[in-house]
């Protein structure tokens, strides 16, 4: 137990001097940069101007400060990824379960799921507009589609994990098909979803942030592009380059964090 | 399988791969350049005291003066045709593309150059840094970006020239007013009735580009108020000054002429791959892209217009919420719309969803785009209809830096 | 000759299945059946003849812009996937300070490609004076960034998940770090380089055509998307969305058989 804690201490020391070792090196190019460039805060700023900019207080459009509208924007854009990448996962763990029941089902789609991933959002974007006429949830719609795709593969391959045997055993003991995957699949699975769940929260947020920048109205890639193109600080931008690293790794960790709040319980029902 | 090495042999690669790549992207920052930055450096600092405030006219008067190079830019009073082989020779002219460079190729031709241009980002980075000498810039934006020192700007002041697209004769039509025609046909009164608001809207703005300025800052635009002001000021030349310079007074009229110079220019220089596309390019006449009745019915009534089939709608900007579309957000803010009984919600632009998706998909029903990208998405086969033309004149200038 | 393979016969039916889906997509989208359901045009989006058509039309032009992507998006993967090893050998040997490593590398990967190609076409403006040289490593950079971190998450699992005992087993013949390292670690690490190779191969032709998008230099497959879909050239975009397609479908394929042939004879 006491190894475990110190194990734990070490794991964030090392991940403390790696960090400071990238922030020295982001200085060392911010001061390399300050010195050439007509317009270093455009190319590489000092981490403390990015700090400094969000404690502005001067007010850059109408009524807010710029970390004011880094946070209503980014608001914004984690409701509509929490939405998103609920309907995706749920729509992942649907499909697997579906793909599980009928085979042919499985060898028919599968190959395609790979490849809706691959194509463009821009490509699905028109589509997904002229079918919804609203860009706002056709912006949800695109979320969930980019983050489906690990829950249903782990999904499928937590469900194949449980030998046949076990099936075969619970057969035998005159259980039906809902009772193996109430009692049987579907809590065996379940680690496997947690890793699909953990490996798109990160990309649902990033999907978010991308499908923002199809069009105007509000979000981190709206506000994100508009820095771009110099019509608001160029601060916008590097606040969400920080801010999205940081979401993205705390959507991971809290998605462990309710595996380890769920998981307990199931053990229990797991082992029939 | 794998030979015997040992593991600080495998960490040390790691490590240096890892700084190698550093090394490459910070290296690159150091490199170059220190001498041209140094001139700028000073000419900033300098504060240009002299009152060379280099007008249009001066620099394309083509002065052809065998020009005795200075310094690394180009001479005040150079000519264009100078300036533009030079640029084109050195692969140095830069556009944003996306339906925008027509204008810089009919330009590079004009002066037998290849249309070949560099991707130039939404920002004036690469015009700053010198990565691109002759840059696309708007005047109301980016060319006010490049001059003034508010955040956001670049501060070049009078240190910059540039070419207008309008002097050199490749000027095309920019901020229009369209629909799809269809929503045209099924509901004249809301469309005459919006233009009405609209044009009613422009005009106010026009006179008073202030308070228009800080309407669309009071609608939550992000852009700064400075920005905004200068922003107001330069689009109310675009909206009241035709492409030969003269004064217009009726607001959204189209100019034959203008439209004409726009289609063929648009038929020269857009290169479709869908041999469809292009076929119905090379047939497009100006009826089948813009129709006149409805804004001359609309500016010859006093906003009695008979009541609207459709009183919900929403307009979609080319760009983001900018003194650019002051007009509408006036005619808003002014209760124009309400007067022709309209309730109109303004969505802002600046996505790859472009304004023509937007609306022929029926997301929204009015939208305000280059006459450039109609005449492309007709082409495609959408079937889009210009209702009024706001921008009198080409907005795009190419800005380059002047040695001091 | 002629006996019934049930083994043969579940290929034959994987192929099968995947193709005859494929067919009834193809029949209902040429006759306009899946406009109907997913309530669009043929203008949002064009008939398979004619998209075909285009990119029979543009052959030449199609291939040099899916060259230009190939290369960045096949550097990126190679680079990345050396460095994300790489970075998953220092974690096994030092994991003391490699699982830092890992996190880093995570981080990285929650910042959106649309705000990294920025800021490497930014820093990659002095690597050379020819715009196309410098946009492609900056567009090489974008691609690595995101091959890196699935490449070192997973095989870091590779070297770590041993079967069990295997590892004590190897004590017990006096083995150093070394050899367990050479005879245990990295033969046990080559399905889970698979795995990553399988989330990194579409990463990498997405992010490529991303990069292309805020690129100096107009070139490549995601561009020409770009520029047709904001122009309201969707017939064109889809010749060009289907050539992506097809990019990922042959890359994904030759990493499938390059599975097959390396871990033959492996119980998966």
């Amino acid at each position: 137990m006491k190894k475990k804690i110190s194990a734990l201490k070490n794991k964030y020391e090392s991940t403390i001097v790696w960090l400071i070792g990238f922030l020295v090196i982001w200085e060392i190019g911010a001061y390399i940069v300050e010195g050439t460039k007509r317009s270093p805060e455009n190319v590489l700023p000092h981490i403390y101007q990015i700090v400094g900019s969000v404690f502005r207080t001067e007010l850059v459009n109408g009524s807010q400060t710029l970390f004011q509208i880094v946070l209503s924007n980014m608001g914004i854009t984690l409701f509509r990824a929490l939405i998103g990448y609920l309907i995706g996962a749920a729509a992942g763990y649907l499909l697997a379960m579906l793909m599980n029941l009928f085979r042919p089902l499985e060898k028919m789609i599968f190959p395609y799921l790979m490849l809706i991933q691959m194509i463009p959002i821009l490509g699905m974007a028109p589509i997904v507009l002229a079918v919804t006429k609203d860009i706002d949830k056709s912006r949800i719609i695109i979320a969930a589609i980019l983050t489906f795709y690990p829950v249903a593969t782990n999904t499928l391959a937590g469900l194949k994990a449980v030998g046949p045997q076990r099936v075969e055993l619970m057969h035998s003991l005159a259980a039906g098909q809902i009772e193996i995957y109430k009692k049987l699949l579907i809590p065996s699975s379940l680690p496997y979803v947690f890793t699909g769940l953990k490996i798109s929260a990160p990309m649902a947020i990033t999907a978010s942030i991308l499908v923002d920048t199809l069009q105007g109205g509000g979000g981190l890639g709206c506000i994100l592009s508009q820095s771009l193109k110099h019509a608001t600080s160029i601060y916008i931008f590097w606040q969400i380059v920080l801010f999205s690293a940081v979401i993205g790794i705390a959507s991971y960790y809290g998605i462990s964090l309710i595996e380890r709040i769920v998981n307990p319980a199931m053990k229990k029902r797991g082992s029939v | 399988m794998m030979k015997r090495k040992n593991l600080t042999g495998k960490k040390a690669i790691t490590v240096l791969l890892s700084t190698a790549i550093l090394a490459t992207l910070l290296s690159g920052c150091g490199k170059e350049e220190a001498a041209a930055s140094v001139v700028v450096d000073e000419a900033a600092t300098e504060e240009v005291v002299t009152d060379e405030t280099v007008a249009t006219e001066e620099v394309t008067e083509a002065v052809s003066e065998a020009a005795e190079s200075t310094g690394p830019y180009y001479d005040s009073g150079s000519d264009v045709e100078s300036i533009v082989i030079d640029a084109a020779e050195k692969g140095k002219v830069g556009n944003w593309g996306l339906g925008n460079e027509y204008e810089v190729q009919a330009l590079l031709s004009k002066y037998g150059q290849d249309t070949a241009y560099l991707s130039q980002a939404f920002d004036m980075d690469g015009f700053d840094d010198d990565s691109i000498s002759l840059a696309s810039a708007m005047t109301y934006n980016e060319l006010g970006l490049i001059k003034n020192d508010y955040e956001g700007g670049y501060g070049y002041a009078d240190t910059v020239s540039f070419i207008d697209m309008n002097e050199e004769g490749v000027a095309m039509l920019e901020d229009n007013l369209f629909c799809n025609a269809a929503f045209a046909e099924e509901n004249p009164n809301t469309v005459k009735a919006f233009i009405y608001a609209s044009m009613k809207g422009w005009e106010y703005a026009c006179a008073n580009p202030e308070e228009a300025a800080e309407i669309v800052y009071k609608y939550g635009s992000s852009v700064s108020a400075q920005h905004q002001a200068y922003m107001a000021g330069e689009v109310k030349k675009l909206v009241e000054t035709d492409t030969k310079g003269v004064a217009v007074s009726e607001y959204g009229k189209m100019d034959e002429e203008a439209m004409q110079q726009t289609l063929d220019l648009a038929k020269t220089y857009i290169k479709l791959d869908d041999s469809a596309a292009a076929d119905k390019l090379a047939s497009l006449t100006l009826d089948e892209i813009r129709s006149t009745s409805y804004w001359e019915e609309a500016m010859a009534s006093e906003g009695e217009l008979g009541a609207p089939e459709k009183a919900e709608v929403s307009i979609q900007l080319k760009w983001l919420p900018q003194a650019q579309f002051m007009g509408y957000y006036v005619a808003l803010d002014k209760g124009y719309y309400d007067e022709v009984g309209l309730k109109v919600n303004i969505v802002s632009g600046g996505g790859d969803i472009g304004e023509t998706t937007a609306v022929y998909s029926g997301q929204v029903d009015f939208g305000v785009t280059w006459v450039s990208n109609l005449i492309a998405a007709n082409a495609g086969g959408m079937d889009l209809l210009e209702i009024a033309q706001v921008y009198q004149r080409s907005g795009l200038v190419l800005v380059y830096k002047l040695n001091q | 000759m002629g006996k019934k393979n049930p083994y043969r016969k579940e290929r034959i039916l994987s192929i099968l299945y995947p193709a005859g889906f494929a067919l009834v997509l193809l029949i209902s989208w040429q006759t306009q059946i899946l406009h109907k359901i997913l309530g669009t045009d043929t203008f949002t989006l064009p008939l398979p003849i004619r998209i075909l058509t285009i990119m029979m039309d543009n052959s030449s032009d199609i291939l040099t812009d899916v060259a230009a992507t190939l290369i960045v998006a096949l550097t990126g993967l190679l680079l990345g996937s050396v460095l994300g090893y790489l970075l998953a050998v220092l974690a096994t040997a030092l994991p003391r300070w490699g699982m830092g490593g890992l996190n880093m590398a995570s981080a990285f990967s929650a910042v959106p490609i649309i705000a990294i190609a920025p800021i490497m076409t930014n820093l990659t403006k002095d690597v050379s004076d020819d715009p196309n040289i410098r946009s492609m490593v900056a567009k090489i950079l974008v691609v690595m960034l995101t091959c890196t971190v699935s490449m070192s998450t997973n095989a870091y699992r590779g070297f770590i998940e041993l079967k069990p005992f295997s590892k004590d087993l190897m004590k017990s013949y006096a083995a150093g770090s070394w050899t367990i390292f050479e005879k245990l670690r990295i033969p046990n690490c080559m399905p889970y380089i698979f795995t990553a190779l399988k989330v990194s191969v579409p990463a990498s032709i997405i992010s490529a055509l991303v990069s292309e998008y805020f690129a100096e230099y107009i070139i490549g497959v995601g561009r020409q998307i770009r520029e047709n879909i904001v122009l309201a050239q969707y017939a064109t975009a889809w010749a060009y969305i289907i050539t992506a397609c097809l990019m990922g479908i042959v890359m994904y394929g030759c990493l499938m058989l390059a599975e097959t042939i390396m871990l033959k004879g492996r119980r998966t």
